[in-house]
């Protein structure tokens, strides 16, 4: 009998039952509520998108540790960030999904609670100290947080120190100053604003349509615009884009046939002036440059328009369907410590900040120039897929990129990208 | 059971035997029938089948399908980009597959007959046919860049006025992405024209030379007609690796800048993955399937028939 161990009736006998296998999970389109398969026991599954090699690791070094504390154990599965993005659906709804999974706080994260998806983690909440009121609330969906935050980044108008003092130009505050500072720039040689808004990252467009329209409408408008209660068509936007085309003479014409890490690159030799970018920028930096490089906030525009600037928070949620209920929120309960978010940031980069304000960040100058804008920042934003939906994204992207190589066709570009937001909204 | 039972009253004893071997179907090939046939099912006809259900729904991929009718249809005939996407199909078809038949047959011509070197020539164009499309794209990408090889080679020739960021221009993103799928398609189309062309009996060129016909003549008289069963292959894998592009165009621009080199695989992709609207997509997806079952089976019933006339 060992030599016939693979014969050819348990082949078949295989493939028969492989073939049951697929017609029990053929039904793509059943959501059904009730939970089935999975184990209660075994270590907590915590599915990442943090698969640049630095970010990878530290997200393994932040599960090292949870599990030599002994207790619940813990294991990571790394999935590229493209693949999770378009899988993250089926992972919720599937009967047997990850118990934690990394992604964003605000409107993405609701909308998934919404439906019932998420794991209300309110006790975690209850024990933890110190994290503001501002994020609790971006955890919060219907008086329930679903959502733990373990860190946060900046946006900024970045620039070489060593090439403002060499052009002799200083941080602008006002719009009128930084127009004056990139027509400097431009007499120098050198093109003022850099973009990096190529087919594989667009959305660093949204960048500048968050921030001008936060600046001129405020951050309520925007908010309220990016969830369908206002028209893209409104005389509001549209002002959003003449004031816009008084600074789209000065862009790098070539800034959306590059990705935004060939745009850092051309900024960091200096070929472009300054670059609106998150401090993700600081991940592509080599280590000589870092002290080099700083930011300044995006200038004012209407004095009356309370400051708000742009705080993406990153950190993790957990399935409504999970097992293994204790396990994962004695996990996502050490994610909110001082000692697993300075164990994270010590592996990462350390280009962003700690969600719980007793832990250290990394200290530099750029990093506590950032803590500090954002402390006296009237109101924070998250980003524009996160602040509408990741669906509401590729409409932005068509239209921003449209509006800088054609501003002269606003009209027609507005008209269509809220006729394309609707149908998102709608569906 | 009832067969098994009565045959062998109705013939003679003798014939019992291998007669009632003939009627009972043996399980071993029910099995090899069955298994994949019910693999099958699972696999590809209830997902095709399903697709065709959510085509009839708006559905995000979270919450239930709600059904909507003919709604994603009647969508798709309003909507400007599927249209753009139509055309840029179209347009693809004709163009890569065009240039590719063109180019394909043009190098076997060049590099049929058996010189010094000429190995290593073949060898080369059939280079690219090895590396996957989303490699061969991440090679382009870098060319097409707006510091790359392109304008470094135009700008070298004095012709900075043509400088291009060709993959962000709308004018030229589509051409762009035409490019590489062709530099892949020519070297595998040179390959089955070659095996065509060395299967030609010499002695017709003899005989055509010594009746006194040209070049050409022979082209059009002798070459082409024989390479008719070639032809037919050629076509085939053509318009079936045009309607099937997605990857290279999906790797250099996502069908961007604003839809501008987009075809009905890349916006299928982008709105079911994307803008999760997965019951307009399979619509889509529909109509996809829908155009190249219909390209293909008129093609192929004609080609048939051609064979057996």
């Amino acid at each position: 009998m060992t030599t016939t161990g693979f014969s050819r009736r348990n082949f078949l006998a295989g493939l028969g039952a492989v073939g049951a296998a697929t017609a029990l999970g053929g039904c793509v389109t059943s959501t059904g509520s009730s939970a089935s398969g999975g184990s209660a026991t075994g270590p907590v599954t915590v599915q990442s998108n943090l698969s640049a090699p630095a970010a990878k690791a530290a997200m393994q070094a932040l599960i090292d540790a949870f599990n030599k504390k002994g207790g619940a154990q813990a294991s990571l599965n790394t999935v590229a960030s493209e693949t999770f993005r378009t899988q993250l659906p089926t992972y919720l709804t599937s009967s047997n999904p990850p118990d934690v999974m990394t992604w964003y706080a605000g409107s993405v994260a609701r909308s998934y609670a919404d439906k019932g998806l998420l794991l209300d983690v309110s006790d975690v909440w209850t024990g933890v100290t110190g994290y503001s009121d501002a994020l609790k609330q971006l955890s919060t969906d219907n008086g329930k947080q679903i959502f733990i935050p373990i860190n946060y980044y900046f946006w900024g108008c970045f620039y070489r120190k060593s090439n403002f003092a060499k052009w002799g130009v200083q941080e602008p505050t006002t719009w009128a100053e930084f127009l004056q500072v990139c027509e400097t720039i431009k007499s120098k040689g050198v093109t003022p604003i850099g973009l990096g808004a190529d087919n594989s990252t667009p959305w660093v467009a949204s960048g500048w349509f968050d921030y001008l329209n936060i600046r001129i409408n405020g951050a309520n408008y925007h908010r309220e615009l990016l969830a369908g209660q206002h028209s893209f068509t409104d005389p509001q936007v549209h002002k959003v884009f003449d004031q816009w085309k008084t600074a789209l003479p000065y862009f790098d014409p070539k800034g959306t046939a590059l990705s935004f890490q060939d745009a850092t690159t051309n900024l960091l030799q200096g070929r472009t002036g300054l670059m609106l970018i998150g401090t993700f920028l600081l991940d592509t930096t080599p280590k000589e440059d870092v002290d080099d490089i700083s930011f300044f906030r995006f200038p004012v525009i209407d004095p009356s328009v309370p400051v708000a600037e742009e705080a993406p928070t990153d950190g993790f949620f957990a399935s409504s369907r999970t097992k293994r209920v204790q396990p994962t929120k004695d996990f996502l309960k050490y994610l909110t410590t001082v000692e697993a978010q300075e164990a994270y940031l010590k592996a990462s980069s350390g280009s962003s900040l700690p969600a719980n304000p007793a832990a250290k960040d990394a200290g530099t100058a750029l990093i506590t120039k950032g803590k500090d804008m954002l402390n006296k920042a009237a109101d924070l934003t998250q980003f524009f897929n996160r602040d509408s939906s990741d669906a509401l994204q590729p409409t932005a992207d068509t239209a921003l990129i449209k509006f800088i190589q054609h501003p002269e066709q606003i009209d027609s570009i507005l008209t269509e990208w809220q006729t394309n937001a609707k149908k998102i909204w709608a569906s | 059971m009832t067969v098994t039972l009565t045959a062998p009253a109705v013939a003679p004893p003798a014939a019992a035997g291998p007669r009632r071997r003939r009627r009972t179907l043996s399980p071993t090939l029910l099995a090899f029938v069955l298994v994949p046939l019910l693999v099958e099912t699972f696999w590809v006809f209830w997902p095709a089948i399903q697709g065709v259900y959510l085509s009839f729904t708006s559905w995000d991929g979270v919450s239930p399908a709600t059904v909507v009718g003919v709604g994603n249809y009647v969508e798709l005939l309003g909507d400007p980009t599927f249209g753009r996407a139509l055309l840029d199909t179209v347009l693809w078809l004709v163009l890569f597959g065009g240039l590719s038949a063109l180019g394909g047959l043009g190098m076997a011509l060049l590099l049929l007959k058996d010189r010094r070197g000429v190995g290593f020539y073949r060898a080369a164009l059939f280079t690219p046919v090895v590396f996957s499309l989303v490699a061969t794209a991440l090679i382009w990408q870098a060319i097409y860049q707006p510091d790359g090889l392109v304008n470094t080679i135009l700008g070298a020739l004095g012709l900075d006025s043509w400088q291009h960021s060709w993959l962000a221009d709308a004018n030229t993103s589509l051409y762009a992405v035409i490019v590489p799928a062709l530099w892949r398609q020519i070297g595998y189309i040179m390959v089955l024209y070659l095996a065509g062309l060395k299967g030609i009996d010499p002695t017709l060129y003899e005989a055509a030379t010594v009746d006194g016909a040209n070049k050409w003549q022979q082209f059009t008289r002798i070459t082409l007609p024989q390479l008719s069963s070639v032809n037919s292959v050629v076509l085939s894998v053509i318009i079936i690796d045009s309607l099937r592009s997605f990857d290279v165009v999906w790797a250099l621009t996502r069908g961007g800048p604003y839809h501008s080199s987009e075809l009905l695989s890349t916006y299928m992709y982008s709105t079911a993955f994307q803008s999760l609207r997965l019951g307009y997509a399979s619509a889509l997806a529909v109509v996809i399937f829908v155009l190249a079952f219909g390209v293909i089976l008129t093609y192929l019933v004609r080609a048939f028939r051609d064979a057996d006339a």
